[in-house]
C-alpha cells in the first residue's frame, strides 16, 4: 500500500482542564466547536494531513483524556511525540501560572528535544481577560518557544498554530536528516496484515 | 484542585497491571470508574523507573495504613554500585533508564498480543522484537535455532539430527497421545536427540527437568505458533519497559470516561457493613460504588485474614558496561539459563534501542523462582556470566524478592470487593490476563471483555 504522506508527526495538546485543548483539537481537526461531545465520548487522538512547502504531513494529535484533571498522565502519553501545543485559557489566570508545571513535566517526560509553543485560548473574550498577550509573549520568550493566541470558538488562529508548530518540526527533522543517514526507523504492524514481514533485524513495531 | 467523583459505579486502588485491565473493561462497556493510587506513580509492583526513583524506591514505608498491606509489599529491596566512579554519569543519565520491577515479555501469538489487537490498545505501545534467544550449556552461551534456516544453519546440528528435530517439531500434536514418559527430558532423550538439541528444545519450553511432558509439549507449541509473525523469535517486549503496558490500559479507560488520581495519601478506610463494602471514607469525602478492585499490596488487613506467603520470586537488575555476547548489531537477548535442576532463570538483556537504558550501556533483568535470597539465587550465573576478563562488567545491582500472590485464596472477603494479585513468576501476561477477566465476569456477568475500541476516525460527532 502506498503511503498517501511524507511525514507523520505526533502532537500532544497539554494544559489544566478547561482550557480548551479538546476544543482546539476539534476545530483543527473537524473545524467544528461543539460544546456537548466532550462529555460523551473519549477522545483518543485526531489526525489530519495537511500540505506544507508541497509535502503532505500527517498529524496524529493526541489529547489528554482528562488525565490532566489529577496531573495523572501516563508516562506513556510523552513516547515517541514531536511537538507539544501548550495551552492556557487567558481568562483563567491559575492555568498561566501551571504553564511552568506543564513545562517541567514535559522536561521529565518528553524527549528533550520536542518542539513546544504556547498558545492563548479562548482570545475571543476580551472582557474577560486576566492574562495580558505581553505575559504570553515574555513567557514564551522565556522558554524559547513561539506564542500564539487562540479561539477555538470563534475560530481564530487554530489553524496557523498547528502550522505553525508543524512547519517548525519540518525544519527541524529535515536539519536532521541533512545532517546525518539516520538509523533504519522502527516499521508498523497492523492487525489487518499480520503476515507482513519485518524488514530489520531489530524490528521495532506497533501492533496498530 | 478538583474533587473526586461522591458516586461511581466502580472505584479501583492500585493501579497494577491487573486492576488497570479491569478498569479499562469496566469504562469500556460504559461503567463509570474512578481509579487511585495511593502511589505517585503509576504501576505498583509492575511499574517501572527511572534509576534515580528506583534508588529511592521504598518497597516498605514505615507508617502502616489501611491502603498499605505489608505482608504483600516487596522484601529484601537492596541495592549496590559495583563501580562507583560511573555512578555520576548514570545518574545524569538516570532519566533514560526504564526499569521494570517485573518486566515481561509477551508470545506474539499469545493472548496478550491477541487482546491488544482486538482492543485496539496497542496503538498506545511499541513494541521490539526478542533478536536471539541464547542458552547455557556446557559452561558456554549458546544461540538457540529459531527457525528451520537457524536450524539448517547451526553447525552445532548434524544433518541426522536436524531430520529428528523437525520430525519431532512437526509431530507434537500426536506424542501425547502416544508417549507413555512423563518426563519432558526423558522424552527428548528418548528420541536419541543429542545433548544439544535436548538443551536447545528445554530452553524453547523454559523447561526443567521436571517439567512434565504435557507441560513440556506445550510450552514448546507455544513457542514454535509465535514464531513467523513479528522478528526471528517468538517474543516482543515493550519499549520504555514492561511498565507501560498497565499504563495503556489506563489511558483507555480515562479515553472512556475512566477518573484518575494518583498520590492519594488522604484515603482513611473502606468502610463494611453486612460483608459488603459501602463506602471509601477520605479526610475530606465518602466516595460510594457499586463494587471494588483493589490490589492485595493496597488491602487492609481487615479484610484478608493473615495468610502465609510461601513463595517468592527472586528479581535482580543490573547495569552493565556491554553485552554478555557482543555483535555487530545491538541485540535484544532473552538467556534460559538452566540453574541446577529445578529452576530456570529467566534473563532479559536491554540495549539503548528498547528505550530502557543509555547508549553503551545494559540493562540485565534476572528473574527466578526463589529459593534462598536473591544474591544467593543469582550468584552462580552472576559468576559464570560476569566474571571474566573479557566478559561485561557489572557496574550497579538492586536485589528484591516479590511476593507470589498469583495462586493466594481468601476467604471471607466482602462479596463486592475483588483482590488482585502481584506479579506472577510467568515469563508473560497470560494468567494476569486471565485474572482480570474472572474479576471483570464476576462483576459483570454478560457483558463484553475489552471489545474494539473505535478507532478516532469512527467517532462521528453529531450536533
Ligand atoms: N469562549 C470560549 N470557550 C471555549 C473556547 N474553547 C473552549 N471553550 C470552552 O471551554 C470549556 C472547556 O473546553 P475543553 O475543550 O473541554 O477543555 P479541556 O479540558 O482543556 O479539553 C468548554 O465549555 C468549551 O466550550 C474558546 O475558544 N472560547
Ligand atoms: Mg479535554
Amino acid at each position: 500500500m502506498a503511503k498517501t504522506y511524507d511525514y507523520l508527526f505526533k502532537l500532544l495538546l497539554i494544559g489544566d482542564s478547561g482550557v480548551g485543548k479538546t476544543c482546539v483539537l476539534f476545530r483543527f481537526s473537524e473545524d467544528a466547536f461543539n460544546t456537548t461531545f466532550i462529555s460523551t465520548i473519549g477522545i483518543d487522538f485526531k489526525i489530519r494531513t495537511i500540505d506544507l512547502e508541497g509535502k503532505k504531513i500527517k498529524l496524529q494529535i493526541w489529547d489528554t483524556a482528562g488525565q490532566e484533571r489529577f496531573r495523572t498522565i501516563t508516562t506513556a502519553y510523552y513516547r515517541g511525540a514531536m511537538g507539544i501545543m501548550l495551552v492556557y485559557d487567558i481568562t483563567n489566570e491559575k492555568s498561566f501560572e501551571n504553564i511552568k508545571n506543564w513545562i517541567r513535566n514535559i522536561e521529565e517526560n518528553a524527549s528533550a528535544d520536542v518542539e513546544k509553543m504556547l498558545l492563548g485560548n479562548k482570545c475571543e473574550l476580551e472582557e474577560k481577560r486576566q492574562v495580558s498577550k505581553e505575559r504570553g509573549e515574555y513567557l514564551a520568550i522565556e522558554y524559547g518557544i513561539k506564542f500564539i493566541e487562540t479561539s477555538a470558538k470563534a475560530s481564530i488562529r487554530v489553524e496557523e498554530a498547528f502550522f505553525t508548530l508543524a512547519k517548525d518540526i519540518k525544519a527541524k527533522m529535515e536539519k536532521k536528516l541533512e545532517a546525518s543517514n539516520p538509523p533504519k526507523g522502527g516499521h508498523q504492524i497492523r492487525a489487518t496484515d499480520p503476515q507482513k514481514k519485518p524488514t530489520s533485524w531489530l524490528s521495532r513495531c506497533t501492533l496498530l | 484542585m478538583d474533587e473526586l467523583p461522591s458516586e461511581v459505579d466502580l472505584l479501583i486502588i492500585g493501579t497494577g497491571f491487573i486492576e488497570s485491565i479491569i478498569s479499562a473493561a469496566a469504562s469500556r462497556i460504559g461503567k463509570s470508574v474512578l481509579h487511585l493510587d495511593p502511589n505517585d506513580y503509576y504501576g505498583n509492583q509492575w511499574g517501572s523507573f527511572n534509576l534515580q526513583a528506583l534508588l529511592d524506591y521504598n518497597p516498605d514505608p514505615s507508617e502502616p495504613c489501611d491502603f498499605r498491606n505489608k505482608s504483600f509489599s516487596l522484601k529484601n529491596f537492596h541495592y549496590e554500585w559495583l563501580m562507583e566512579d560511573q555512578k555520576e554519569d548514570l545518574l545524569k543519565n538516570s532519566r533514560k533508564f526504564n526499569i521494570d520491577l517485573t518486566p515481561k515479555l509477551h508470545y506474539c501469538r499469545g493472548d496478550f498480543v491477541q487482546l491488544l489487537i482486538t482492543s485496539n490498545i496497542a496503538r498506545y505501545s511499541e513494541f521490539r522484537s526478542v533478536t536471539r534467544i541464547l542458552t547455557w550449556l556446557n559452561g558456554q552461551l549458546e544461540l538457540v535455532p529459531c527457525s528451520r534456516s537457524d536450524v539448517f544453519a547451526s553447525q552445532k546440528v548434524s544433518v541426522v539430527e536436524k531430520r529428528v528435530l523437525m520430525k519431532l517439531l512437526t509431530s507434537l500434536d500426536d506424542i501425547l497421545d502416544s508417549e507413555n514418559t512423563h518426563n519432558f527430558k526423558k522424552f527428548l532423550e528418548s528420541r536419541k536427540l543429542s545433548d544439544n538439541l535436548v538443551t536447545y528444545v528445554m530452553a524453547m519450553a523454559g523447561a526443567t527437568e521436571h517439567t512434565s511432558l504435557g507441560e513440556g509439549v506445550k510450552s514448546v507449541k507455544r513457542f514454535l505458533d509465535s514464531l513467523g509473525r513479528f522478528g526471528k523469535t517468538p517474543y516482543l517486549f515493550s519499549m520504555y519497559g514492561s511498565g507501560e503496558i498497565a499504563q495503556a490500559f489506563c489511558r483507555l479507560s480515562a479515553v472512556f470516561g475512566g477518573i484518575y488520581a494518583l498520590n492519594q495519601q488522604n484515603l482513611i478506610s473502606l468502610d463494611s457493613e453486612d460483608n459488603r463494602i459501602t463506602s471509601l471514607t477520605t479526610t475530606k469525602q465518602q466516595i460510594r460504588a457499586q463494587n471494588y478492585v483493589t490490589s492485595l499490596e493496597q488491602c487492609s488487613e481487615k479484610f484478608l485474614r493473615p495468610v502465609k506467603i510461601n513463595n517468592y520470586i527472586s528479581r535482580a537488575i543490573l547495569i552493565t558496561n556491554k553485552s554478555i555476547l557482543p555483535s555487530e548489531q545491538e541485540q535484544l537477548s532473552f538467556l534460559i539459563y538452566p540453574e541446577g535442576t529445578e529452576r530456570i532463570i529467566n534473563v532479559f538483556e536491554l540495549g539503548s534501542l528498547t528505550g530502557t537504558c543509555p547508549k553503551n550501556y545494559y540493562l540485565v533483568h534476572l528473574t527466578s523462582k526463589q529459593v534462598t535470597t536473591p544474591q544467593e539465587d543469582f550468584k552462580g550465573a552472576l559468576g559464570n556470566l560476569f566474571s571474566g576478563s573479557d566478559q561485561p562488567q557489572i557496574i550497579f545491582s538492586c536485589y528484591f524478592s516479590i511476593p507470589e500472590t498469583s495462586d493466594l485464596d481468601f476467604e471471607n472477603v466482602p462479596e463486592n470487593l475483588f483482590l488482585c494479585p502481584g506479579p506472577d513468576n510467568d515469563l508473560d501476561y497470560n494468567s494476569s490476563i486471565q485474572k482480570a477477566r474472572e474479576i471483570f465476569e464476576k462483576m459483570y456477568p454478560d457483558l463484553e471483555f475489552l471489545p474494539r475500541a473505535p478507532d478516532p476516525e469512527e467517532i462521528i460527532i453529531g450536533d
